[in-house]
């Protein structure tokens, strides 16, 4: 009952801040929200461009280095949640999680990017692990 | 007992809110909310944005009376399906035509021209706000402006001079807007000259070149537009209809931001998808 509750209660803050959830792009259409996957390596560039941000990931195995180009929210977005175009700096070592490519190898829909000394990027509000932050 | 009521009070109040998001009868495509995986929402990180509860003090003024509708706002419009915004029980007059037209979209959806950063067009909203613009001389209205952030960093031209439409117009994506303050409360935009490339919704709902909108915008209260749309087009439906909408103000600082979409558009590549205009 409690559990219950507590869903509803989530939901019911959730619809009453009014939070948009609705992206410019039909996730659907280009990445399998079946197909996850879990990386670490470090950023190599950042693009913050429109209509989606943008980070790539050299990831090493095996003695080789693949990139990866990563997705995030629109910078208008991220920005309105305390983002910035410094938040991830190129040599940042990440680990992300997210959903994968449906067709091109590679790319991925980052729904989590977490730093080497912890802090967890772009989910939700930056100022929500204050103090220190995670826009910096 | 307690609790029941609790839980049956909380049912009341979002269950309402829920409807809104419910998809139409009909057996479209499933409109709404982005789906769940397992790693939570499947969509962009960061595109939630966190909004600051909707202020509901009296509808602001100028000094002539006329409603301000100034102040940055969200919404407003349809993103998954035009007929959320009919009256319950309605369904979209679509033509047989028309629904054709849906059939053959609905195995292409990724050919929705707002997906390759064209504009959305009328009534259809985004996930991005816009701004009212109303332009005085010391006599009266001349023009006002709808400044879109996105999609595509656009905006619209209302004329509010008392001049009409031109007989013979070439088609555009915002078409022909001229426009009145209706007893000083409601703006009303008559647009005429609409191409037929947009699409009104993720569900493909179509026009034609015959579209005629009319909005009539009614500031309720400090923080909440009502807009209340109708839909004439006799090339694609049996009769006239009316959705309405609400957009809510932003919160106090937030402002209209850069959103050029064609600058780094890579939508396609990850499901292998063409861009219809580059076919």
């Amino acid at each position: 009952m409690k559990g219950k509750l507590g869903v509803l209660v989530a939901c019911l803050s959730l619809l009453g801040s009014g939070a948009g959830l609705v992206a410019h792009h039909s996730f659907s259409t280009e990445y399998d929200g079946a197909k996850t996957f879990k990386l670490t390596g470090a950023v190599s560039k950042v693009e913050w461009t429109n209509p989606h941000v943008r980070f790539y990931v050299d990831v090493v195995e095996g003695g080789k280095t693949e990139t990866w180009n990563m997705e995030l929210a629109s910078p208008s977005a991220l920005a309105r949640n305390g983002w910035t175009s410094r938040t991830l700096k190129v040599g940042d070592k990440v680990t992300v999680e997210g959903y994968a490519a449906k067709v091109a190898p590679n790319r991925g829909n980052a729904r989590s990017v977490i730093t080497a000394d912890g802090r967890s990027l772009f989910g939700g509000a930056a100022d929500d692990n204050a103090p220190g932050g995670g826009n910096q | 007992m307690r609790r029941v009521f609790v839980v049956a009070g909380i049912l009341a109040l979002a269950l309402p809110l829920l409807a809104q998001q419910a998809p139409p009868a009909g057996g479209q495509r499933q409109p709404g909310r982005e789906a769940q995986g397992p790693l939570g929402t499947v969509g962009a990180l960061g595109q939630e944005v966190r909004r600051a509860p909707t202020p509901t003090g009296p509808t602001p003024r100028l000094p002539d009376g006329t409603v301000d509708l100034n102040g940055l706002w969200n919404g407003g419009g349809p993103v998954n399906s035009i007929a959320q915004g009919l009256p319950k029980g309605e369904t979209l007059p679509l033509l047989p035509k028309s629904k054709e037209i849906m059939a053959d979209r609905a195995t292409r959806e990724t050919d929705d021209p707002h997906l390759w950063c064209m504009p959305m067009g009328v009534p259809r909203s985004t996930p991005y706000p816009f701004r009212f613009v109303q332009n005085y001389t010391h006599k009266a209205p001349t023009h006002m402006f709808i400044v879109h952030e996105g999609n595509i960093h656009s905006f619209r031209q209302i004329f509010m001079d008392g001049r009409k439409h031109p007989p013979e117009l070439d088609p555009t994506w915002f078409g022909h807007s001229i426009g009145w303050f209706d007893n000083k409360d409601t703006l009303v935009i008559d647009s005429v000259g609409f191409n037929d490339k947009f699409w009104f919704d993720r569900q493909g709902t179509p026009h034609t070149e015959q579209l005629h909108t009319i909005e009539r915008w009614t500031r309720v209260n400090e923080g909440t537009l009502r807009n209340e749309v109708t839909i004439d087009d006799p090339g694609a439906f049996s009769r006239a209809f009316v959705t309405t909408w609400t957009a809510r103000l932003a919160a106090p600082g937030d402002e209209i931001m850069e959103y050029i979409c064609q600058e780094n558009n890579q939508y396609g590549i990850a499901g292998g998808h063409q861009n219809p205009f580059a076919k």
